[in-house]
């Protein structure tokens, strides 16, 4: 047993916080408050860390030299979200294409597709959203309605998405639609399309906390060249499942590092407002931060599990239901301890400035949905891991 | 990295689970537990003796294995809901290790053997168990003092009690202890509450007192952590067997879906209590930093973990997780004593939140 990082992931650990302290003008929870910034603001700012963290060699550590990457290992990679979460970076503007599409062309592309999206993927001259979810398809995916016809070599697009988070500032979509309408599985094909052409109409969707960060997207017969089509007609499902099995990677231990400041930042407020002694307000901080560093071994136990060459253990499956169910207690905890101050709005007078707890509130609502919702999530723990049987 | 245990340790685990599954299975040892006096099986105490086992937590050069190895089998004696004082034992000889003088040299030498029963007589009321000022005194001769909740107090050879003065080795009187059967819910455990009056003899000063017994609080509640993950392990194996085996409208219980997402809870809770228990002893056997802190971590979250994968165990059996003859509730009643001693949860809860700068 050896939870202990090597000398060389400890150097690269430094070499990533000595960037950040170069490269990171403010913390994000300083610049979002900045009355000077609009939505539209934020995510240029989020374009122009993008960039340059490409120009450094950090966007897609993991990928192939070739495509951009170094060919970083898990470990490095964790260790690189752990210090931009500890640091309170910006999120680039590309996290769909880079965290899902792009090991999915690198993966089932061919080498023009590679060649054509990839370069202007990382520099972020391209921004992708996702089309999977409908508003008929949620956890159950591949009941998705959105057909693709036949037009000569091409195929034409029509039907609904839905929570396409990013898609009002996106220009292309990865779509999955039907090629068959009765091969639950077979039948669905993974298109790569244009936002700005005929027959595509993107519509921004109102949050619980008051942005549009994501939309709906209206196919009327929108063009999707066969060129662009990733993996054979009908291999859609198994793209899919590629590109969803990256989804979790990185974030290991990226969230417990994001959680200890916001348990500072909840202990330094129930020290001003005279109340962190009391036995209550120490127990509920004390028992989060418990859990917080349970969090955290076993995202060290999936690393370790990762770096031995071992095949992930029970403890990943579950990585999701922690940090997101977590977030939940922990900002319902906020306003508990904090009282009416926590629900300040970030902009509001008498907000306090360390965490946006409001914000916090309100978002954590949606990491039990997406991704794999936490019910789906169980379900697969309880048939995969424990294989209790279907009904 | 590498979570796994090496081969050494790794033997070490599989070699206790089959030794124990072979003396002490529940279904044997049930009647240990609910008929000797002193619950336990001093035979198999003698053959642990031999094989070194109480000696485990001391250093490799003394024929230990240190903190990880501890782990180990701790996980493994809570799979079986082992009966007896084995982690005070073990606890109690390492701290007897840490001590002065010829005395706490000789007891150290029967605990770790196996030879002699020692445990630390720390706890006094009845309201907590946690860590407090001693009132029990020792004017240089005599101990005097009413210690409670003594791990199998009342059949002890010796205790290590905590006084005033520093800790104190008094042996057994030859007409037995002042004690009386202090009866908890644990069928595993016999705890008396002693008064002493009896000679004694001082191991440690205050200064070095206070040391012994921070490290010894610190294996104690690494050893219950690791029990616990044992505990909580074997109960949740025992509810999804049941599950799978029993049948209602026509299908397996294990097919419900209001059953699949409890169990799909209850897998999370123990593997995290797994990742958080090995790390506190990795921490601890390679001398971390935050050491002290991830094995407060463990246990301020195996004792609540495991009290509710007990729990639920219960409930997926239904009628029979009620009944004396099933077997959760023996894993739901030891969960729940471990979970107040070796630091309660509240105890460790409070060392988290002064972790937090």
């Amino acid at each position: 047993m050896d939870l202990q990082f090597t000398p060389e992931q400890e150097a690269f650990r430094q070499e990533i916080r000595t960037w950040l302290a170069a490269n990171l003008d403010r913390p994000w929870n300083e610049e979002v408050r900045d009355p000077k910034h609009d939505a539209d603001s934020l995510v240029e700012v989020r374009r122009q860390w993008q960039k340059k963290l490409n120009a450094a060699g950090y966007l897609a550590m993991g990928w192939a030299p070739e495509w951009g990457g170094r060919g970083a290992g898990e470990v490095e990679d964790a260790i690189l979200q752990e210090e931009f979460h500890r640091a309170d970076a910006p999120q680039v503007p590309n996290f769909l294409g880079i965290s899902l599409l792009g090991p999915a062309l690198i993966h089932h592309g061919t080498e023009a597709q590679r060649q054509r999206f990839i370069p202007k993927m990382l520099e972020c001259e391209e921004i992708w959203c996702q089309g999977f979810s409908e508003p008929g398809s949620g956890s159950d995916l591949a009941s998705l309605r959105t057909r693709a016809e036949p037009d000569g070599d091409d195929f034409r697009i029509t039907g609904q998405k839905v929570w396409t988070t990013f898609g009002p500032w996106s220009n292309w979509i990865f779509v999955l639609a039907r090629t068959d309408m009765e091969d639950r599985y077979g039948g669905i094909s993974f298109f790569l399309m244009p936002l700005e052409q005929e027959g595509v109409e993107v519509r921004e969707l109102r949050q619980i906390t008051g942005e549009a960060e994501f939309g709906e997207v209206f196919f009327d017969g929108a063009l999707a060249k066969r060129e662009n089509i990733v993996g054979e007609i009908g291999e859609g499902w198994k793209v899919a499942m590629t590109l969803l099995g990256y989804e979790r990677g990185g974030s290991t231990l990226a969230y417990p590092a994001e959680y200890d400041g916001y348990l500072q930042g909840l202990r330094a407020g129930a020290e001003e407002a005279g109340i962190a002694d009391r036995a209550d307000v120490r127990e509920k901080i004390g028992r989060l931060v418990v859990e917080n560093e349970v969090l955290r071994g076993n995202g060290i136990r999936t690393l370790a599990n990762f770096a031995a060459g071992n095949p992930p253990g029970p403890e990943s499956s579950f990585e999701k239901i922690g940090w997101s169910e977590y977030a939940q207690r922990l900002t319902d905890a906020s306003h508990d301890i904090l009282g009416p101050q926590a629900q300040l709005t970030a902009q509001s007078p008498r907000a306090r400035a360390d965490v946006d707890w409001a914000y916090q509130y309100l978002w954590s609502r949606a990491g039990t949905i997406y991704s794999g919702s936490s019910e789906i999530q169980r379900n697969i723990i309880a048939k995969r891991v424990l294989r209790m049987p279907t009904r | 990295m590498q979570f796994d245990l090496d081969e050494d340790r790794a033997l070490l685990k599989t070699s206790t689970r089959e030794f124990l599954e072979k003396e002490s299975a529940v279904a044997d040892a049930r009647a240990v537990m609910e008929e000797t006096p002193e619950g336990y099986s001093k035979a198999l105490y003698h053959q642990l003796g031999e094989l070194g086992y109480p000696g485990i937590l001391q250093s490799e050069d003394d024929g230990g294995m240190g903190p990880l190895a501890f782990v180990a089998v701790m996980h493994e004696m809570g799979r079986v809901a082992f009966p007896g004082p084995f982690l005070e034992l073990a606890v109690a000889a390492r701290a007897l290790g840490a001590c002065e003088g010829d005395v706490a040299a000789a007891w150290q030498a029967k605990a770790a053997a196996g030879e002699a029963l020692v445990v630390l007589a720390s706890a006094e009321g009845t309201a907590s168990a946690d860590p407090t000022v001693p009132t029990a005194t020792f004017d240089g001769t005599k101990v005097t003092g009413t210690k409670t909740f003594v791990p199998t107090g009342e059949f002890a050879d010796a205790l290590l009690v905590e006084t005033t003065a520093g800790l104190v080795l008094v042996e057994r009187p030859g007409a037995g202890w002042n004690a009386r059967r202090l009866t908890t819910i644990d069928h595993t455990q016999r705890f008396a509450e002693i008064t002493l009056d009896d000679p004694g003899a001082l191991v440690a000063d205050p200064a070095r007192a206070a040391d012994v017994l921070a490290d010894a609080r610190r294996c104690g509640a690494l050893g219950a952590s690791a029990a616990i993950l044992g505990l909580m392990e074997r109960a949740l194996e025992l509810a999804i067997e049941y599950t799978m085996e029993r049948q209602a409208f026509g299908a397996p219980l294990a097919s419900f879906q209001a059953l699949q997402h409890r169990a799909a809870d209850m897998l999370g809770r123990t593997e995290s209590t797994r990742s958080a228990v090995y790390r506190a002893g990795w921490a601890l056997e390679t001398g971390q930093d935050n050491a002290d802190y991830l094995v407060s971590v463990a246990k301020a979250f195996a004792g609540p973990a495991a009290r509710s994968v007990c729990g639920e165990a219960i409930q997926f059996h239904g009628g029979v997780g009620f009944t004396w003859e099933y077997e959760p509730h023996i894993y739901l009643k030891r969960v729940k004593t471990l979970e107040l001693f070796h630091g309660s949860t509240r105890y460790h809860t409070e060392v988290a939140y002064n972790a937090l700068a």
